[in-house]
């Protein structure tokens, strides 16, 4: 073994015997790890979560975190439920409430959020097509292209065609089962992506079809759509070349996000995926992300109300992403009106994220993330990294179970616009 | 024919404030405090040593990327300042390792100003560049003030983005003075055309008395295009057509004589008002308001009264000057609403300051009403100031600028002006707006914590 083989597998043993020990609390909690969205103890509790598949027993937070508002100021009625057996709580939702097209279920009510190759390693986009193969639920591919490595898996990768149009191709979009239009993200709302030079390595490059090493800015918004009219004609293009595909769009949270929710649906889509403020994993400005637009908090019952009043909620899907850390997070988005949510952040958390906001520093990601560093990629292992993403989930599962049995409803699709099982704390 | 614009190169020229790194000269806290524990290090590198057969490359090769162990002591006397919080260190050897925020970094600002916002503008000023990160807003959930607003985007309304990278322009001029509410052709109006300012901030007067910081505010305001109040016109004395003088008895000989471009006063003094544009028919007076309770009944005595803008100024912390005091941007919005609904807001110009301390503030009072904003506190926080206290009043502040070279402070507030510059546009074009202008007062574009919380939580009951 050469010795850039031997100090990967150094560092990577290490990391992850790190991640296994910094839960026990058996050195403290760590000073320096956290903020307030994700806090110390809800990082630590999701490496717990991602080793055993099953929730902390030691005590660490993980239902909420110390923002101060949305998600962590709400919490659940706890009193005269009649409860059910966790066991007999199904956490299947469908994506496609449609009566035509493909009928496709998940058995919870999660998949991965897009994460573009180039943006992110190689071996963590593997990790989360492998989990979600695994789980029987789905990831996206962001929108940097469809990697070959990928391609195993796609009956499980949701292929996002945006406003670059970086490596979307006709056999992109017929093999998935889902085509994600992203009109808009909530890491940068209005603001089109951006790759920054040091990540266009030749892979990347070639992918994306730029030049090596340039900064790759995706323009905004669709140049060819300015109404709900064109917003069809990209729907029917997907649906002409892909007949089979179900069609997200994912959008983020403007005053007006309910109106751009009922366009969407009059368009065509199947689901509409709606991504808040504070969320996201790309680079983007800090002005961006805490300034522009609504948090996904405020988001889902305002378009979940309208679609209601418009008498179409039964007809389309309502995504929820945007800072959605928790299984608690996961059971409240869809008590305020959301089918499921899309989570991304967490998935990178299970693998040793530290939530540290360093992702375009230098060499990327020092733990593997979002890196196209050669060295650093390597420190993820895509079986590994798929453990842990599916531990992660079983946990999440069990917690969702017993928020639902307690309430002694028997799917989590019974759970959706309950608003009255919540409760505010001040 | 051929047209000569067919011949010859177009003159027009974008409007950008090119910014270039004028690094800290003085010493910033590092942020992060890495240390080891050293006996345990010792003994690691020696299990290590065992364990690889003392492969001194793999041995030696060190969790931190950023080469915070790369001195010549490695782990046992880390380079510090390189620290970025990474955790990594923490991670690989938990029992060795520990990273905390330092305490000098904890210990910057006041009060109002935390650290973070104190390393952000540092930051602004010394690379001229936007802050960016990745994985999302680590911070609380919407607010009190400022941080109880969002701005609007559109999905699919252009301009985009691309105007900051040079494909579609987004204007963020803002004009000083009155504005004639209507053309008579049979009388030339005698009021004092406006001024155009290129990007909707000037420099407030500052709690500082050295030349030399005033000498890199003239200099900076005459490289953006901008203004700098001041109530004294020995500082800055160079900068003259960049000026704002504040008016008072003492100084009013020497106003009249040097005749500024705009000017301003205490509001209390309407006989000051009339002296000035009396003397000075062709200045623009601008009343300086400190916001109140009554302010904008007050907004709108002065405007009927003919005065070309007001200046309205909260303390250093954003709360303005009520019994009960609130902050800045309800009081700005209150002045704005009573100017419009007596159809007197497109006669005067509305500078709001006092708390403006981060880019995001810019549009935020605008959306408020304000048509520009001053900057106090912050020009000092860019200068490498030091908080010696509390920072909240205009008469007991405890903020000390040092002794700096005028042209590396000019270029600090120059990178300022094109950083907030560049953020303001990202906001704009998030929102499919051409121009500043348009912004003004459209809280339809915003969307406020308070608001949104009551809509959509509506329903849900309080814990008991
Ligand atoms: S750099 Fe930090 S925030 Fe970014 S993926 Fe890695 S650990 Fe997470
Ligand atoms: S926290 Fe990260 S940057 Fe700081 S010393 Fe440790 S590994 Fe290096």
């Amino acid at each position: 073994m050469g010795n850039l083989e031997l100090i990967v597998e150094k560092h990577s043993e290490r990391i992850h015997h790190g991640l296994e020990v910094l839960p026990t609390l058996r050195h403290g909690l760590p000073a320096g790890l956290g903020n307030k969205r994700w806090t110390a103890e809800l990082i630590l509790a999701t490496y717990e979560m991602a080793l055993t598949g099953d929730l902390p027993k030691n005590g660490l937070e993980y239902k909420i975190g110390d923002s101060g508002g949305g998600f962590d100021v709400l919490g659940w009625k706890n009193n005269g439920f009649p409860k059910i057996d966790e066991d007999d709580v199904d956490l299947s939702i469908s994506l496609n409430k449609r009566e035509v097209g493909k009928k496709i279920e998940i058995p919870l009510p999660i998949y991965g959020g897009g994460m573009s190759f180039g943006s992110i390693s190689l071996n963590f986009m593997l990790a989360r097509a492998r989990a979600a193969k695994k789980i029987g639920t789905y990831t996206s591919t962001g929108e940097g292209g469809y990697p070959d490595a990928i391609v195993p898996y796609r009956d499980h990768v949701i292929t996002q065609v945006a406003t670059g149009m970086f490596g979307v191709r006709e056999e992109t979009i017929q093999y998935a089962p889902i085509v994600e239009f992203k009109y808009a993200q909530g890491a940068k709302p209005g603001l089109g992506g951006h790759l920054l030079a040091d990540k266009v390595t030749s892979e990347v490059a070639k992918m994306r079809e730029s030049s090596m090493f340039t900064s790759l800015y995706s323009p905004f918004p669709f140049h060819s759509v300015y109404s709900v009219e064109d917003h069809k004609k990209h729907v029917d293009w997907i649906k002409t070349v892909n007949p089979r595909a179900l069609v997200s769009v994912k959008v983020s949270t403007p005053t007006d996000v309910d109106m751009v929710a009922i366009g969407s649906y009059y368009a065509g889509a199947n689901i509409i995926h709606i991504d808040g403020g504070y969320g996201g994993t790309g680079a983007a400005p800090e002005i961006a992300k805490k300034n522009i637009a609504m948090p996904i908090e405020y988001a889902i019952p305002k378009v979940h109300d309208y679609l209601m009043s418009e008498g179409v909620r039964d007809q389309i899907v309502l995504i929820a992403s945007g800072g959605i850390r928790t299984a608690d997070d996961i059971a409240k988005a869809i008590a305020l009106g959301a089918d499921g949510c899309v989570v991304a952040t967490a998935e990178a958390v299970a693998v040793g994220c530290t939530h540290c906001g360093n992702c375009e520093r230098g060499r990327g990601c020092q733990v593997g993330i979002t890196t196209t560093d050669p060295e650093l990629s390597r420190l993820i292992e895509p079986e590994w990294g798929e453990t842990r993403i599916v531990n992660l989930f079983t946990a999440w599962s069990k917690r969702l179970r017993s928020i639902l049995a307690g309430f002694g409803l028997e799917s989590v699709r019974d759970l959706r616009g309950r608003k009255d099982l919540l409760v505010r704390y001040k | 024919m051929v047209l000569d614009s067919e011949t010859k190169p177009s003159k027009y020229e974008r409007f950008r404030i090119e910014t270039e790194p004028a690094p800290h000269v003085f010493q910033i806290p590092n942020r992060f405090d890495v240390s080891a524990r050293k006996v345990r290090l010792a003994a690691m590198l020696v299990h290590e040593a065992f364990e690889f057969k003392l492969n001194k490359e793999v041995v030696l090769s060190r969790p931190c990327i950023y080469g915070v162990f790369g001195g010549h002591f490695g782990g046992f006397k880390p380079l510090k300042h390189k620290c970025v919080g990474c955790m990594r260190c923490v991670q690989e050897y938990p029992h060795i390792m520990t990273v905390k925020q330092s305490d000098e970094y904890k210990r910057l600002g006041d009060s109002f100003w935390t650290p973070e916002a104190v390393f952000t503008i540092l930051n602004e000023a010394s690379t001229g560049k936007i802050p960016v990160k990745g994985m999302g807003y680590k911070g609380a959930f919407g607010g009190e003030g400022f941080d109880g607003i969002w701005t609007d985007m559109s999905e699919i309304v252009r301009p985009t983005r691309d105007g900051v990278y040079g494909r579609e322009y987004i204007s963020t001029c803002v004009d000083i003075g009155r504005k004639p509410t209507s053309v008579d052709f049979g009388r030339i109006d005698q009021s004092p055309s406006t001024v155009e300012v290129p990007v909707p901030i000037i420099f407030d007067d500052l709690p500082a008395f050295d030349f030399d910081v005033w000498n890199a505010v003239g200099k900076a305001a005459r490289k953006v295009g901008t203004f700098f109040v001041t109530h004294d016109q020995t500082r800055g004395e160079d900068y003259r057509e960049r000026m704002i003088p504040i008016v008072d008895d003492n100084s009013l000989d020497e106003t009249l004589e040097k005749r500024p471009s705009i000017v301003e006063y205490d509001s209390e003094r309407s006989d000051l008002f009339e002296k000035l544009s009396d003397s000075l028919p062709s200045s623009i007076v601008i009343a300086r308001v400190p916001l109140r309770e009554d302010t904008a009944d007050r907004a709108c005595k002065l405007a009927r009264e003919g005065v070309h803008g007001l200046h309205l100024y909260a303390d250093y912390h954003g709360q303005d000057y009520s019994g009960d005091p609130r902050h800045i941007s309800e009081s700005v919005k209150e002045v704005h609403q009573l100017l419009v609904k007596e159809g007197l807001r497109d006669q005067v110009t509305i500078i709001a300051s006092g708390g403006i301390t981060l880019a995001e503030h810019v549009p935020k009072a605008i959306i408020c009403g304000a048509d520009l904003v001053g900057i106090d506190t912050t020009v000092l926080v860019a200068l490498q100031a030091e908080f010696l206290g509390e920072t909240r009043d205009r008469n007991s502040y405890k903020l000390r600028p040092r002794k700096i070279d005028p042209a590396w402070g000019a270029q600090r507030l120059v990178n300022l002006f094109g950083v907030w510059h560049d953020q303001l546009i990202e906001i704009l074009s998030a929102m499919g707006m051409r121009d500043v202008r348009r912004l003004r007062g459209d809280i339809g574009r915003s969307m406020m914590d308070a608001e949104l919380r009551e809509q959509s939580f509506k329903g849900i009951a309080w814990a008991t």
